[in-house]
C-alpha cells in the first residue's frame, strides 16, 4: 500500500516541477527541447525551497501539537535527538561550514536526508491512527501532508540533482531501524513518537537550510532574493 | 566585671544570632525563565532571571552540555550581553545541535540549580531590526507617494542564503494612533500610496527569520507628505457636475409629465353634468341664452327625450278638487316607485316598480307596501298601509311602463289602473340631479284618473278577473315630482289629488329640467303616454304607459301633444286607451289601471288584461291608424 501511494505521488508531483520531460529529454531529440522553455535552475531550486520550507513548518506545528498534550514526564525519559538514525550523515554544523561545502554535495545532503525519512514517515503515518493522544486525528492528517511533500520534493529534487552532476546524485543510504511498532504502552509509544518528530523536525530544517542556500548561490540573476 | 564581660558576651552572642537569623542567610533562590536567542544563527545569548540571593552576594553561573556529550562547559562571556546572561561566541556556537544549559547560583550559604532547559540554535532566531530604513516622497503626476527602503540587519548573512529574511512595514500619522503594516515579502523597498495631503508619517520596518521570532520594530522614520491637489476638492467637483446633470435629468422628467403630475396632485373638478347643459356654451358667457338653453332643452320636451320616457301621461284636466286628492297620494306613488324602481330595471324612466309585482295580488298591497316600506322606509307609506291604498300604490308604481318589465308579462292579466298625469320617473334616476328639486320630479304621477268619482273605489285588478268594481280607483295619488302632501290616499281625496296632479304637471315640466344623462332613464317625461291597457268594469280605463324605447321615433313625432290611442271602445263609458307603441309591447306592460273616463263615460269592457287587449288592439288598430284621441277631451267627457 505504502508503494502504491508512492506511484501515485510520483505521478501527480512529477507534473508539479514544469516541463520536466522537456528536461529529460536527451540530447539528439533537439526539436523537443526547441520547443521546450528550459525552466532556470534557480527557479527549480525556488520550487524546492518552498516545499521543503512547507515541510518544516509541518513538522515543527506537529511536535508543538505533540508537547501541548504530552505528560511532562515523558520528556525526561525521552532519548536524545543525537540517537536519530540520520546522526550519521555528516553535515555542516555551522555556517561557515555550510558554506563550504560544494553544491552537489549540499544537493546529495539534501535527498539523502530526503530519502531517509521516507520509512520513518510511514510508520510515523500509521502509528498517528491509533496514537493515545487527543489530536491524533490532526496529527494523523499532517503526517500524511508531510509525506506528499516529502516525495514530491523528492521528484523535483531528483531532477535538479540530475543538472547538478553525478556527485549531487549520489544518495547516502540511512535505513530507519526503528521499526513498525513504536511500542506497547502508551507512555513509550508517545515517546518513541515524540522523538521521531524531534528528528523529523530538525533534518527537514536541514534540508530547507541546504536548499536555500543551493538558491542562493544559484540565483546571480536574481540577487534581490538573498 | 563578671558582669559586665556577661553581658558582654551576652550581647555579642543575641548579636551574632541575629546577624545569623534575622538577616535570613539562605542559599539562594533557583534562577528562572532562561530563554535564548539567536540573532544571526551564529552566536546567541541566553539570559535568565535570579532567584532570591539569600541575603548573601550570589554569584550564578551557567553550564552547559551539548547532545551527545557529557562534558559540561560554562558560559564563556557573561559580560557581553549584560547582567545575568551569557553569550555565545561564534566558536562555541553549533547549529543543529542540542544545548543543554543549567544556571548555578551560589552564594555562601549554599547553591541552586535552575531547571535546565535544551535549545537549538537553528530554533531560536530572532533577528535584529532592519537598518537604514529610508523613507522618501517621491511625486508622480502629483500623486506622492512613499518610497521606503531598508536594509538587513548587518550581522545577519541573507546574501548566502544563511538566514532567509521576511520583511514589514508599518506606518501611521503622527497625531494617530493606528498603524497600517505592509508585509514586503523579501524584497527591501516599498512602495506606499493613498496618502494624506500634507500629512506627517512615522514608517517603521521589522523582520523575521523563515523560521524565527519577529524582530523589534526599527526607529521611526518620520516624513512630511507635501500639499497636492486635494482629493476633497476633486471630489466636491465631481460631486456638483454629478448632482447637476441627475438635476437637469430630472426638471426634464417632471417637464415631460408636468400634466400627469399636475393631474396627480390637483385633481380636476368634476364638472356639471346636467343634461342640456353644454359648458362651452356656459363659458360663452350669455346669461339669456344659457337660461334659454337651460329651458329649452328639456321644456317643453323636446323630441330627443322623448326615446326616455317610458310612459306617456294623458294629460287629464282636472278640477282644483281632484288635484288636491291627488296630492295625497304623492307619497305613497313616491315610495312605490322607489320600490318599483328597485324591481323593475333601474331605468329611470321607467314605472320605478315592477306594476305586475305590485299588484300580484288585491292584498299585494301589504306585500308591496312591505316592500316599499323596506326599501323606502318612508312613514307615509306604512301610514297608508291599507289594502286600498296599497293597491292604489301599486297602481302608482305600475304607472310607469317598463318595456324592459318583460318579465313582468304575467302580470299583464291583472288589470291595474294607474292614473298617470306624468311620465313616470323613477325616482332614483333623477335623484342625483333632482335633488335639488323636489326628488319625486322623477316620480311618476301617478294620478288616480280623475275621471274616477271621487266616491268611487279604486279597481284595479290584480288576478284575471277581479271584480271590476275595483278597477276605478277613486283615489288619486301623484308619483310626481313633488311630495308636497303625503298624506294617505283614500277615495275622497281623490279629485284633490288630481288637482294636485294638475299642478304638479305644471310643476314636473318645469322639474324635469334636469333630464337624465342616461338616456334609458324615462325621467323627464312631461308628458308621456299612458297606454289604456283595459277598460275597467265599471268606469275605469286602463293605461299603461308605453315603452319608451318603443315610441322611438313615433313618439318623437307627436311630442308636443299628449295623445293616447284609443284602441277600444268597448262601451259607451269605455275607452281602451293604447299607446302607440303599446302593440309590441303588450307583455312587458304592466296593466294599468286607470280611470281616464268618467264613469260614465267608462265602461269596463275587459277583464283579462291580456286577452282583452289583444281582442281590442285589432279593433283599435283601425281606429288607432285613424288618429288619436286627446285625452283631455276624453276625460271632459262627463257624458259618456
Amino acid at each position: 500500500m505504502q508503494t502504491h501511494t508512492r506511484t501515485q505521488h510520483t505521478h501527480t508531483h512529477t507534473h508539479t516541477f514544469i516541463l520536466l520531460p522537456c528536461l529529460l529529454r536527451p540530447a539528439p531529440v533537439v526539436y523537443l527541447v526547441a520547443m521546450c522553455r528550459a525552466v532556470p535552475v534557480n527557479d527549480l531550486l525556488d520550487r524546492a525551497s518552498q516545499r521543503s520550507d512547507k515541510m518544516h513548518s509541518l513538522s515543527t506545528l506537529l511536535t508543538q501539537e505533540m508537547d501541548s498534550h504530552f505528560p511532562p514526564y515523558g520528556r525526561m525519559q525521552m532519548p536524545r535527538p543525537a540517537d536519530c538514525h540520520t546522526s550519521a550523515l555528516q553535515t555542516p554544523n555551522d555556517k561557515e561550514q555550510a558554506l563550504q561545502v560544494s553544491e552537489s554535495d549540499l544537493m546529495s545532503l539534501a535527498r539523502s536526508l530526503l530519502q531517509a525519512w521516507v520509512d520513518p514517515l510511514a510508520v510515523l503515518s500509521t502509528s498517528a491512527i491509533t496514537l493515545p493522544h487527543p489530536s491524533k486525528s490532526s496529527i494523523s492528517s499532517k503526517i500524511q501532508e508531510l509525506q506528499e511533500h516529502s516525495k514530491s520534493l523528492a521528484d523535483g529534487l531528483d531532477i535538479l540533482s540530475g543538472k547538478m552532476g553525478p556527485s549531487a546524485q549520489a544518495i547516502s543510504f540511512l535505513p530507519y531501524t526503528g521499526g513498525t511498532d513504536l511500542g506497547q504502552d502508551r507512555v513509550t509509544i508517545l515517546n518513541k513518537f515524540n522523538f521521531l518528530l524531534s528528528c523529523l523536525r530538525r533534518d527537514s530544517h536541514k534540508i530547507d537550510s541546504f536548499l536555500k542556500v543551493l538558491r542562493c548561490r544559484a540565483a546571480k540573476l536574481q540577487p534581490e532574493l538573498c | 566585671m563578671k558582669k559586665v564581660g556577661e553581658v558582654v558576651l551576652l550581647w555579642l552572642l543575641i548579636l551574632f544570632i541575629h546577624n545569623a537569623a534575622g538577616e535570613g542567610y539562605s542559599p539562594p533562590g533557583k534562577p528562572t525563565n532562561i530563554s535564548c536567542r539567536s540573532p544571526e544563527k551564529e552566536t546567541f545569548t541566553c539570559w535568565w532571571k535570579p532567584g532570591s540571593d539569600g541575603g548573601l552576594p550570589t554569584t550564578y553561573a551557567l553550564y552547559y552540555r551539548k547532545e551527545g556529550s557529557q562534558r559540561v562547559f560554562e558560559c564563556p562571556d557573561y559580560k557581553t550581553a549584560g547582567k545575568n546572561s551569557c553569550f555565545f561566541s561564534k566558536n562555541v556556537t553549533f547549529v543543529w545541535v542540542n544545548y543543554n544549559i543549567t544556571v548555578v547560583a551560589t552564594n555562601s550559604r549554599g547553591r541552586a540549580f535552575s531547571d535546565p532547559v535544551d535549545i537549538d540554535v537553528v530554533y531560536i532566531v530572532k533577528p535584529n531590526p532592519p537598518e537604514e530604513v529610508v523613507v522618501n516622497v517621491t511625486e508622480d503626476k502629483d500623486w506622492p507617494f512613499l518610497q521606503v527602503s531598508w536594509k538587513p540587519p548587518k550581522m545577519a548573512d541573507t546574501r548566502s542564503g544563511w538566514i532567509t529574511l521576511f520583511y514589514e512595514v508599518r506606518l501611521k500619522l503622527e497625531n494617530k494612533n493606528k498603524w497600517e503594516v505592509v508585509s514586503a515579502g523579501q524584497r527591501k523597498t516599498l512602495q506606499i500610496y493613498s496618502l494624506r495631503s500634507g500629512g506627517t508619517y512615522e514608517v517603521q520596518v521589522r523582520c523575521k527569520p523563515d523560521h524565527g521570532f519577529w524582530s523589534e520594530w526599527s526607529p521611526s522614520s518620520r516624513v512630511k507628505v507635501p500639499e497636492y491637489f486635494p482629493q476633497e476638492r476633486s471630489m466636491w467637483i465631481l460631486i456638483v457636475v454629478f448632482a447637476a446633470f441627475i438635476l437637469i435629468i430630472f426638471i426634464r422628467m417632471v417637464y415631460m409629465n408636468f400634466h400627469s403630475v399636475k393631474r396627480y396632485l390637483l385633481p380636476p373638478v368634476p364638472g356639471p353634468k346636467i343634461k342640456g347643459i353644454d359648458k362651452q356654451f356656459l363659458k360663452s358667457g350669455k346669461s339669456e341664452d344659457i337660461f334659454s338653453s337651460l329651458v329649452v332643452s328639456d321644456f317643453p320636451p323636446t323630441t330627443s327625450n322623448y326615446e326616455d320616457f317610458l310612459v306617456q301621461y294623458l294629460e287629464v284636466y282636472v278640477p282644483e278638487e281632484r288635484e288636491l286628492i291627488m296630492n295625497e297620494g304623492k307619497d305613497l306613488q313616491d315610495d312605490s316607485f322607489k320600490t318599483e324602481n328597485s324591481t323593475c330595471d333601474n331605468d329611470s324612466g321607467r314605472g320605478s316598480c315592477d306594476s305586475h309585482t305590485l299588484l300580484t295580488d288585491k292584498g299585494g298591497g301589504d306585500k308591496e307596501d312591505g316592500q316599499q316600506s323596506d326599501q323606502e322606509g318612508s312613514q307615509a307609506e306604512a301610514d297608508t298601509k291599507s289594502q286600498e291604498e296599497a293597491l292604489e300604490e301599486e297602481l302608482l308604481a305600475c304607472s310607469h311602463e317598463n318595456l324592459q318589465s318583460s318579465n313582468v308579462s304575467n302580470e299583464k292579466e291583472k288589470v291595474k289602473s294607474w292614473p298617470s298625469l306624468f311620465s313616470p320617473l323613477p325616482q332614483y334616476s333623477f335623484s342625483p340631479v333632482n335633488r335639488p328639486n323636489p326628488p319625486k320630479t322623477g316620480k311618476q304621477h301617478c294620478l288616480s284618473d280623475s275621471l274616477f268619482t271621487p266616491n268611487s273605489m279604486p279597481s284595479y285588478f290584480t288576478q284575471p278577473g277581479p271584480s271590476t268594481t275595483k278597477g276605478f280607483r277613486s283615489n288619486y295619488w301623484e308619483c310626481s315630482f313633488d311630495h308636497k302632501q303625503s298624506h294617505p290616499l283614500h277615495p275622497q281625496s281623490a279629485a284633490h289629488e288630481h288637482l294636485q296632479a294638475q299642478n304638479d304637471l305644471n310643476t314636473a315640466h318645469v322639474d324635469y329640467m334636469g333630464a337624465p344623462l342616461d338616456v334609458h332613464v324615462l325621467n323627464v317625461r312631461p308628458s308621456e303616454y299612458v297606454e289604456v291597457q283595459r277598460v275597467s268594469v265599471e268606469d275605469g280605463v286602463l293605461l299603461h304607459p308605453v315603452s319608451p324605447s318603443q315610441e322611438d321615433s313615433r313618439t318623437l313625432s307627436h311630442q308636443t301633444e299628449d295623445y293616447s290611442r284609443v284602441r277600444v271602445v268597448n262601451n259607451d263609458n269605455g275607452l281602451l286607451l293604447l299607446q302607440r307603441d303599446a302593440i309590441e309591447e303588450e307583455k312587458s306592460m304592466c296593466p294599468y289601471q286607470e280611470d281616464v273616463v268618467s264613469r260614465a263615460s267608462i265602461t269596463p269592457t275587459l277583464q283579462n288584461s291580456a286577452t282583452g287587449i289583444n281582442i281590442a288592439l285589432p279593433i283599435l288598430d283601425e281606429m288607432a291608424a285613424s288618429g288619436y284621441i286627446d285625452t283631455a277631451i276624453m276625460f271632459g267627457l262627463p257624458t259618456h
